[in-house]
């Protein structure tokens, strides 16, 4: 039940970020001819297009912010509202409830991940035009890890700062200051680029999906060892 | 007695402010213990502690014999204690019915004939949002759940909070009948005459201390206010006997406070040629006043 209890919690959330990732990859492909020349200036293929509007560009950038805040909430969200007592006195362990909700949030946003490989390879004949299933499952599993990194921040976030807005926010200025980091000279080699590695420029091999999710599980354990360990 | 809490130097620290010091509380099974104080006093901080949501700085406390700082016994115990919080804040996006059947789910006992008994009586709409629901009727819901799961101790955080006066004497009506049929009740409250109305034992607590303990029939039998009038000021300190909780002196009256020695108070104030001696049965009001005053003349 406490499954359920999550999915009600996220389900809002959950499903206007999925209209939204869905809605803007079939608006991509249906305009292809009209927004390709905006998209980039140069002369590409619709495959070349397709990446630069939803992979590298303008789809990614919101496909992170809506992750972000599919980790937000959490017992700290519950204090604000008044429910925490409710839920804390229920005879489950509070790692319980922190591994619930991380695993809904993560089936979430890999849900939402799937989105555009699904629709890519399913709506491009309509516009006469082919995109390759072996294509978009790769960016798919690209996504779903990149998508279980930015959540397992978000899912922090929403420990460490307990505001409505706070959390989103500070999620979003770590996001920024990761992105400069891992921008600056020399870092690149040490520091993953989580949006590199989600547009397939950045390593993308089996030791850096290794490694994001290690991190992702630290960030989601330090969150809910925060929790466990906390006063409401 | 069988106690279903128990504390020893229970003490909660928030930086350099201590919110409850060393408390050492204990309360009967079978009981209705009224826990009062002021706001600020420290019961829901305890309350909190006893429940898990917050770790005490030092000391230790059972519930039901499970250790309050064992996550695992306490995760137990919370199986037969059912809590009422002081917001009765449910969650807003669940209905009725979803809320009942998400909260049943977690525990064995639960009823499912008094969970609809009390639905019918307190004519709660399943298929409504919580969130669309009055206080008072989710003061109702918030009861149903914690009754329809059979506790052996029914915890409340100011239950009556914010409850018109006809919410407030169903709530009351309901917490008899549950401790009429052995459930421990704890409660927490500053509105003193619904504790006296349905408590059976007091516990005061003040600047997180516990400032007194004892039976609403011990209040009755025993405590009196002497209020005795004099020709002249007379010394107060004639009447420092044994069982004296507070002495005032305003001009020529003396009131006294007291558990023992009524009889020799009265023979002092005789002996002193009082003008009138007046002896009263002390109110629970009147003692829950006295008992914060002195704690704060101390405090000073």
């Amino acid at each position: 039940m406490l499954l359920y209890k999550g999915w009600l919690e996220s389900r809002t959330r959950f499903l206007l970020s999925a209209a939204t990732i869905a809605g803007l990859s079939a608006l991509f492909v249906f305009m292809n001819r009209d927004a390709r020349a905006a998209v980039t200036d140069r002369d590409v293929t619709y495959v070349q297009y397709l990446w630069s509007a939803i992979y590298k560009g303008y789809l990614r950038d919101i496909f992170v912010v809506v992750v972000l805040l599919l980790g937000m909430g959490g017992l700290g969200r519950e204090q604000a509202y008044g429910t925490a007592g409710f839920t804390l006195t229920l005879p489950v362990s509070r790692w319980r409830h922190i591994v619930t909700r991380a695993a809904i949030g993560l089936v979430e946003s890999t849900v939402i991940a799937l989105l555009p490989a699904a629709l890519l390879p399913l709506l491009s004949p309509v516009v006469n035009e082919t995109y390759s299933w072996s294509l978009a499952l790769h960016f798919a599993v690209l996504w779903a890890f990149g998508g279980a990194f930015i959540f397992s921040i978000g899912f922090l976030a929403s420990v460490l700062f307990i505001g409505e807005y706070s959390a989103p926010i500070a999620g979003v200025a770590f996001l920024f200051a990761y992105s400069i980091v891992t921008d600056l000279p020399g870092v690149e080699r040490y520091v993953i680029d989580i949006h590199d590695f989600m547009k397939a420029t950045g390593p993308h091999g089996l030791s850096t999906l290794a490694t994001i999710t290690a991190s992702a599980i630290t960030l989601i354990a330090v969150a809910g060892r925060i929790t466990a360990k906390g006063d409401f | 007695m069988n106690y279903v809490i128990e504390t020893h130097d229970l003490t909660k620290r928030f930086g350099t402010f201590e919110a409850v010091s060393k408390l050492n509380l204990h309360v009967a099974a079978e009981h209705v213990t009224g826990f009062l104080g002021r706001n600020g006093a420290g019961k829901s901080t305890t309350i909190k502690m006893l429940l898990g949501m917050t770790r005490p700085t030092s000391g230790s406390g059972t519930v039901l014999g499970c250790a309050i700082t064992d996550t695992k016994e306490n995760r137990e115990m919370r199986r037969q204690v059912a809590y009422v919080g002081e917001d009765k804040q449910l969650y807003a996006y669940m209905t009725v019915d979803q809320l009942i059947r998400f909260t049943a789910s977690f525990y064995p006992d639960w009823s499912d004939d008094v969970a609809q008994r009390l639905r019918r009586q307190y004519q709660l709409p399943g298929n409504r949002k919580v969130k669309a629901l009055s206080k008072g009727m989710r003061t109702k819901l918030a009861l149903l759940l914690a009754l329809a799961r059979r506790p052996a101790l029914l915890i409340l955080d100011e239950p009556s909070e914010g409850l018109d006066p006809v919410s407030i004497e169903e709530l009351l009506q309901t917490l008899m009948g549950i401790a009429a049929e052995g459930t421990a009740v704890f409660f927490s409250s500053h509105q003193i005459a619904e504790v006296e109305r349905i408590a059976d034992r007091i516990c005061i607590l003040d600047h997180g201390k516990l400032a007194a303990d004892l039976s609403l029939d011990e209040l009755r039998r025993d405590y009196r206010r002497i209020t005795l009038g004099f020709a002249m000021r007379p010394p107060e300190h004639v009447f420092e006997v044994p069982g004296v909780s507070r002495i005032a002196t305003s001009g020529r009256q003396v009131v006294v406070l007291a558990h023992h020695n009524t009889d020799e108070i009265v023979a002092r104030a005789h002996g002193l040629d009082a003008a009138s001696v007046d002896v009263a049965p002390l109110t629970l009001r009147e003692l829950f006043l006295e008992t914060v005053k002195a704690s704060n003349d101390v405090a000073l």
